[in-house]
C-alpha cells in the first residue's frame, strides 16, 4: 500500500498544489515540520522542494536552482500567471457581487453554479460581464448562452485548479487554496510595482459615494 | 385595587391579541399608515398605551415597552441596543433592601414582605436583562452581522458591538459585592438575592462577555480581511482599465525568483503496469474484465479484396457427365422396344460393351424405370435377379435385372 508521504510525493511531483480543502490529509501531513522536511529531502534528489505560500495554505514544488531551462519553464509559467491574471479577478469580482453578500472567496467557499446561473440571467450587467470574461483566452468560451458560458467557466477552474467539485453529479464547487495563491500573486505584484491598488479602489468608492 | 389592575391587564392583554395584525406590522415597518386602518381601533390603542405620537405631524409608532416585549420574546436581532445602565438598578435594589430591613425591625411583616417581592423582581429584572444583552451579542455575532450586506457595515456593526460590550464591562465593574453582602446582612433572603443570585449572574455575565469580545475581534480581522481582498480585487480591475498595457515585470528572469513564482513543472507521468506483481492480479484481471471484446482486428490491405468492376455476361451451359449413361439406359430401353425381347441389363451391357461399373449400370437401370412416367411404366416389366445374402438371410443381392414389354 502507497505512504501518505509517497501519495504526497507524488501529487507535489505532478506540479500539484496541496491545500487543506483539495487534499486534507495530505496537507495535515505537509503541516508537520519533519514530515516536511523528509519530503523535501526526496524532492531535492529531483531538484525540486517543497515550498508553501500564503502563510502555509497552500503547498507546491519549486526548483531548487535554477538553470538554462528551468527559468525557460518558469518564463512561461509566468507569462500564463500574468495572462490570467484579468479574468480571474473580474471572475472573482463577478462571483462576490452577485452572491449578494459582499464576501470575497476565499479558500473553502462555496459556489452553486445553478443559483449562480439563475442571478447572473436575471441581471443584464452581470450577463455582460460573464459574457466578457468567458471570451478570455482562459476561458475561450464562444458559447452566447449563460448556462455554457458558466460551464465552461466552471469547468475551466476546476481543470485549473482554483475549484474543486466533491461531487460529481452535484453542481456544487468549493474554491481551494489555490485561489489564496492568486490573492498572494496580486498582492506581490501590487507591492513589487508600487500600484497601491488598495487605495485607489478605496479613491474611486469614495468619489462614487460623493456623486 | 388589585382588582382593577388585573381588569385593566386583562382589557390591554385582549387588545394587544385582537389587533395583533396591526400591531405586527407596525413592529415591522416601524410607523402605522393611519389612512389605511380604522380609526376606532386606532384610538382604542392610544388611549391604552399602545401606539403614541413622538410629536405633532409624526405619524404613530409602538410604544418602547412593547416593541421591547416583542423584540425579546420573538429574539428578534433588529433591536440592537443594550440596556446597561446598573447602576441606577443597584442604587434602587440597595434602597429596597433598607425598606425591607426597616420594616422587619419594626415587625411589619405584610409591608417587608411585599418589599421582598419587589426586590426580588428587581434582582431578577436585572439578571435577565444581563443575559439578555449577552444573548442580543451573541445573536448578532452568530449570524456575522448577516442583517446589514456591504463588508463596511459589517465592520461598522461591529465596531458598535465592540462599544456595547466595554460599555456593559465597565458597568459589571459597578457591583461591589462587599458593599452588597454588608446591605444584607445576616438575613436569608436578602443575601440568597444580592448576593447568591446576583454573583452567580454576574460571573457568567462577565465570562461570556469575554468570549463575546474575543469573537468580536476575531470577526473584525476577518471583515477587514475581505475588505482588503475586495479593494485588491477592485483596485486590479481600475488599474487595468486605466492602463490596459500593464504587463508585470517578468520577476522570473531576475537573478533572484521570487519564491511565489517559483513552481516546478509537472514531472510525473502516469505509471505502467507491471504485470508480474502477483498482488495487482486481481485488479488487473478486473480491468482486463472490463475491456469490450471487439475482436475487429485492423487487418491489412489486400489488393485483391477489393472491389473490382463485375462483367455480366451469359453463363455457359454445364456439361453433366452422367449425360453418357442416362443415354446409354434410353438405348436400352429403345432397344427393348425395337425388338419386342426381353434382355437382361447386362447381357446389353455385354453386347454394347459398355464402360461403365456394372453396379452403377444396373442402378441407374433401375433408376431409369423407376424414372419413367407412370403411362410409360405400364408398357414395361423389370425382372429382377435375386441371390441370398450369404451371411445375412432375410437380404437380397440384386444381380441383374431384366426389362421386356408387357
Amino acid at each position: 500500500m502507497m505512504t501518505e508521504q509517497g501519495r504526497v510525493l507524488e501529487r507535489l511531483l505532478a506540479g500539484e498544489f496541496i491545500c487543506e480543502v483539495s487534499d486534507e490529509d495530505g496537507w495535515r501531513f505537509l503541516k508537520q515540520s519533519a514530515n516536511a522536511e523528509t519530503v523535501n529531502q526526496y524532492l531535492s534528489t529531483l531538484n525540486r522542494s517543497l515550498s508553501s505560500a500564503a502563510d502555509g495554505q497552500v503547498f507546491f514544488a519549486a526548483y531548487q536552482s535554477l538553470g538554462e531551462t528551468e527559468r525557460k519553464a518558469l518564463g512561461s509559467q509566468f507569462q500564463e500567471i500574468a495572462a490570467g491574471l484579468m479574468p480571474l479577478v473580474e471572475w472573482l469580482l463577478l462571483v462576490q457581487q452577485s452572491s449578494g453578500n459582499d464576501v470575497p472567496i476565499t479558500q473553502g467557499s462555496t459556489l452553486r453554479s445553478n443559483e449562480l446561473q439563475t442571478i447572473i440571467e436575471d441581471t443584464p450587467a452581470f450577463k455582460e460581464q460573464l459574457a466578457k470574461i468567458s471570451r478570455y483566452r482562459l476561458f475561450n468560451s464562444n458559447s452566447l448562452e449563460v448556462v455554457g458560458q458558466l460551464n465552461l467557466v466552471f469547468k475551466r477552474l476546476t481543470e485549473l485548479g482554483y475549484l474543486i467539485r466533491p461531487n460529481p453529479e452535484k453542481q456544487i464547487y468549493i474554491a481551494t487554496g489555490k485561489v489564496e495563491y492568486l490573492y498572494e500573486v496580486l498582492r506581490f505584484i501590487d507591492e513589487t510595482e508600487a500600484l497601491s491598488l488598495a487605495e485607489q479602489a478605496e479613491s474611486a468608492i469614495q468619489q462614487g459615494s460623493l456623486l | 385595587m388589585s382588582q382593577n389592575l388585573h381588569q385593566a391587564g386583562v382589557k390591554l392583554l385582549n387588545a394587544l391579541s385582537r389587533h395583533a395584525d396591526l400591531i405586527m406590522q407596525v413592529y415591522l415597518s416601524g410607523t402605522l399608515q393611519e389612512a389605511d386602518s380604522n380609526a376606532a381601533v386606532v384610538d382604542n390603542l392610544k388611549k391604552l398605551g399602545v401606539f403614541w405620537r413622538p410629536e405633532p405631524g409624526a405619524p404613530l409608532r409602538l410604544k418602547k415597552a412593547i416593541r421591547n416585549l416583542l423584540e425579546a420574546s420573538l429574539h428578534d436581532e433588529r433591536n440592537r441596543q443594550l440596556d446597561a445602565n446598573i447602576g441606577s438598578a443597584l442604587a434602587s435594589l440597595k434602597t429596597l433592601a433598607q425598606h425591607y430591613k426597616e420594616a422587619l425591625h419594626h415587625h411589619r411583616y405584610a409591608e417587608a414582605q411585599a418589599h421582598l417581592n419587589d426586590l426580588t423582581e428587581h434582582v431578577y429584572g436585572l439578571t435577565e436583562s444581563l443575559s439578555n444583552n449577552v444573548r442580543l451579542l451573541f445573536s448578532r455575532i452568530n449570524n456575522e452581522f448577516g442583517y446589514v450586506a456591504s463588508i463596511d457595515a459589517k465592520i461598522r456593526e461591529n465596531e458598535l458591538a465592540q462599544s456595547q460590550v466595554s460599555e456593559l464591562l465597565n458597568q459589571l465593574e459597578m457591583f461591589r459585592f462587599d458593599e452588597l453582602s454588608e446591605v444584607a446582612g445576616g438575613i436569608r433572603e436578602l443575601r440568597h438575592l444580592l448576593v447568591v443570585a446576583l454573583q452567580q449572574s454576574f460571573s457568567r455575565c462577565t465570562q461570556e462577555l469575554s468570549i463575546a469580545q474575543a469573537r468580536l475581534l476575531e470577526l473584525l480581522g476577518r471583515f477587514r480581511e475581505f475588505r482588503g481582498r475586495t479593494r485588491l480585487l477592485k483596485g486590479f480591475v481600475l488599474h487595468m482599465e486605466q492602463h490596459p498595457d500593464f504587463q508585470p515585470s517578468s520577476y522570473v528572469s531576475h537573478s533572484q525568483v521570487p519564491a511565489l513564482f517559483n513552481i516546478a513543472a509537472a514531472l510525473l507521468q502516469p505509471a505502467a503496469v507491471d504485470v508480474n506483481r502477483v498482488e495487482h492480479e486481481q485488479d488487473l484481471l478486473q480491468l482486463v474484465g472490463r475491456i469490450k471484446a471487439l475482436g475487429r482486428s485492423d487487418k491489412p490491405r489486400n489488393e485483391e479484396r477489393v472491389a473490382q468492376p463485375i462483367d455480366v455476361q451469359q453463363q455457359a451451359s454445364v456439361e453433366l457427365t452422367d449425360k453418357a449413361i442416362h443415354q446409354a439406359v434410353e438405348q436400352y430401353f429403345c432397344e427393348v422396344i425395337d425388338t419386342g425381347k426381353r434382355l437382361t441389363a447386362l447381357e446389353y451391357f455385354k453386347k454394347q460393351s459398355l464402360e461403365f461399373d456394372p453396379e452403377v449400370w444396373i442402378y441407374q437401370v433401375i433408376g431409369g424405370y423407376q424414372g419413367l412416367p407412370e403411362e410409360d411404366r405400364q408398357y414395361f416389366e423389370l425382372g429382377t435377379e435375386l441371390e441370398d445374402h450369404p451371411i445375412f438371410s432375410g437380404n437380397k443381392i440384386v444381380r441383374d435385372v431384366e426389362l421386356g414389354l408387357r
